[in-house]
């Protein structure tokens, strides 16, 4: 396959050189994944103590659950309100940073910091910001709007400050992906474009979009993947899956059951289904990236 | 490359780098994408101008909601979480993390990566496949056994457990791999009709001809290894051990007769972005350039 391969012609030393790779991968990837297979059909009590074989009994337990089909239906929808968000204001950042010609420099670098920003400070920060009597966004939205905000107490507002946390975190990653699509687009095109006369919007729409369709489903399932996985700080500095269980999204009713109930083989069953999830959802991205790939 | 289609002078700058455009005239017909980018720039960045501003007032000046303006704490608050709260501590600890996990990630993949693209041997393509597929295990995916491997181990509290889960990297393994493969066939040749061993060959020829694309990864990497919160949280119990990602949790809980002194988390949050912050400006062209997208 490769082109230099002939390089050298040791299996040992190729073996050699592989060797802490694959040190690190069976033991630190491989090994604890196949554990949590199998933790996953134990049921532990005594607080992690003892444990006993119980086939698919954790399982059916999450399964006939109230309170996590609830943690996977909240899941769900706050990975697509995340993915839409960001992907939504992602783009509209890249485009205009495409399109801009002075000074193009300067604000990728004022767009893109996001990038680094860390998810327990963005969560910290506006947990501040927002705040129910402190917080000067709060303040100003009651003001304004006249309306009554306390996300401590009611549920859909707390999941809405989660999810804007989120969206705000997860936007400079997008931008730098998009934009890179975007500058990939063939200088033929746009000079077509401009010749037509085609209006702006349409041509985002028309052409863009379509041409930078391998990069928008690669970040979507980026972008769900962060939004099962990477939201842990926020919900954990900000709401602690309240109020009311209305952020208790399954990482942190994993992270409850494993290391607050020590319930480790019913953690373990809510990994292996968060595993599936991944799984899956990173197989429909390589099928329609395989299909609709345009370049 | 601009807004209004019936711009014609932009044509002739399009094809020229950055660095040359000069002249500070805006083209005609692009205030509203310049209107656009400060708006979002904006927006973007006032959570954090806010937080910046609140970090330098006072407990009474923060209570003041609708008070924006620079507070008379000065760096007082910066001072007292410094040296009261942790705050040097978890920050020495957060940069070893990331250090350490950088190095050993660029070192442990280099290796990797030469015997992939520079040997020819069995089960090459499976191994190559198997590091890939590394990337379906998240932590949160095996982190049962995870903590229990390092329980047993009597790793916790220790920068073995913080680091070790980090090394092996399927990203940055197909990054290089793919870097080596693109190096012209006469530089391979040379090296192999002079007899200079595989390490030698890494260190003297392909390290110094992939500067950018180690560069690139080290800056992700570090950006990475800094921002993680749900591995430390659990590994990590002895407070004087912890990153700053979770100090950020401790701090929450400090404040005075229940008034929590909010001016001094926002330092604390100030402090935790500076240095993935400063990563990024200071290396953004290989960073950019990683991802595909150069300035």
């Amino acid at each position: 396959m490769g082109v230099h391969e002939n390089t050298y012609d040791s299996t040992v030393g190729a073996y050699l050189l592989l060797l802490p790779t694959l040190v690190a991968i069976v033991a630190f990837l491989y090994y604890p994944s196949l554990q949590t297979l199998r933790f996953s059909f134990f049921q532990t009590f005594l607080f992690g103590q003892n444990t006993r074989f119980v086939g698919l009994a954790n399982f059916t337990e999450l399964l006939s659950s109230q309170v996590y089909l609830t943690s996977v239906g909240l899941t769900i929808a706050f990975a697509a309100i995340v993915v839409v968000g960001s992907l939504a204001v992602g783009l509209a950042v890249a485009f205009l940073l495409y399109e801009v010609s002075d000074g193009k420099a300067a604000y990728l670098i004022a767009a893109i910091w996001p990038y680094a920003l860390p998810t327990a400070v963005a969560g910290t920060v506006l947990l501040f910001l927002a705040h129910p009597s402190v917080g000067i966004y709060t303040h100003y939205m009651e003001a304004w709007f006249g309306v009554e905000l306390d996300w401590f107490t009611v549920g859909w507002q707390g999941f809405a400050v989660v999810a804007v946390a989120a969206i705000w975190k997860q936007i400079g990653y997008n931008v730098i992906f998009m934009l890179a699509a975007l500058n990939n687009v063939p200088e033929s095109l746009n000079e077509a474009c401009r010749l037509d006369g085609i209006e702006t919007w349409r041509r985002l729409v028309r052409v863009y979009i379509p041409l930078m369709s391998p990069t928008l489903v690669f970040l979507v399932v980026i972008n769900t993947i962060y939004a099962f996985f990477g939201s842990f700080a926020l919900i954990d500095l900000m709401t602690q899956g309240g109020p009311t269980n209305a952020t208790n999204l399954m990482i942190y009713q994993l992270y409850r059951d494993a290391f607050q109930f020590n319930n480790l083989g019913l953690a373990s069953a809510q990994s292996v289904i968060l595993f599936v999830l991944v799984a899956g959802l990173t197989f429909v991205q390589l099928r329609v990236s395989d299909r609709y790939a345009h370049y | 490359m601009s807004l209004d289609t019936e711009d014609t002078a932009v044509g002739a700058r399009e094809n020229e780098p950055l660095s040359v455009i000069s002249d500070t005239r805006l083209v005609p017909g692009q205030w509203r994408v310049h209107l656009g980018l400060i708006g979002s720039i904006l927006l973007m960045a006032s959570p954090l101008l806010l937080a910046f501003v609140m970090s330098t007032q006072t407990v009474p000046e923060v209570y003041d909601i609708t008070n924006v303006g620079i507070g008379s704490d000065g760096v007082a608050n910066y001072v007292e979480v410094f040296t009261t709260y942790g705050m040097a501590s978890y920050m020495f600890n957060s940069l070893v993390m990331s250090i350490v996990v950088t190095v050993a990630k660029i070192a442990v993949s280099l290796l990797a990566a030469v015997a992939l693209v520079f040997y020819d041997f069995r089960f090459k393509n499976a191994i190559f496949f198997l590091i890939l597929f590394t990337l379906m295990f998240p932590v949160p995916v095996r982190i049962v056994p995870l903590y229990e491997m390092m329980a047993a181990l009597g790793w916790t509290n220790t920068l073995l457990a913080l680091t070790g889960p980090y090394v092996a990297s399927a990203t940055a393994v197909f990054l290089l791999r793919q870097h080596f493969m693109s190096i012209p066939d006469s530089l391979v040749e040379s090296a192999k009709v002079d007899g200079v061993g595989p390490l030698r060959f890494l260190w003297d020829v392909l390290i110094p001809m992939s500067r950018g694309m180690i560069s690139g990864l080290s800056v992700i990497t570090f950006i990475y290894a800094w921002n993680q919160y749900l591995w430390p949280l659990i590994v990590v119990s002895d407070q004087n051990k912890q990153v700053v990602q979770v100090g950020m949790k401790y701090l929450q809980s400090v404040g005075n007769a229940g008034q929590t002194d909010w001016g001094l988390i926002m330092a604390g949050a100030v402090l935790t972005l500076l240095p993935p912050l400063l990563a990024l400006v200071a290396f953004r062209g290989p960073l950019l350039e990683t991802f595909g997208l150069s300035e």
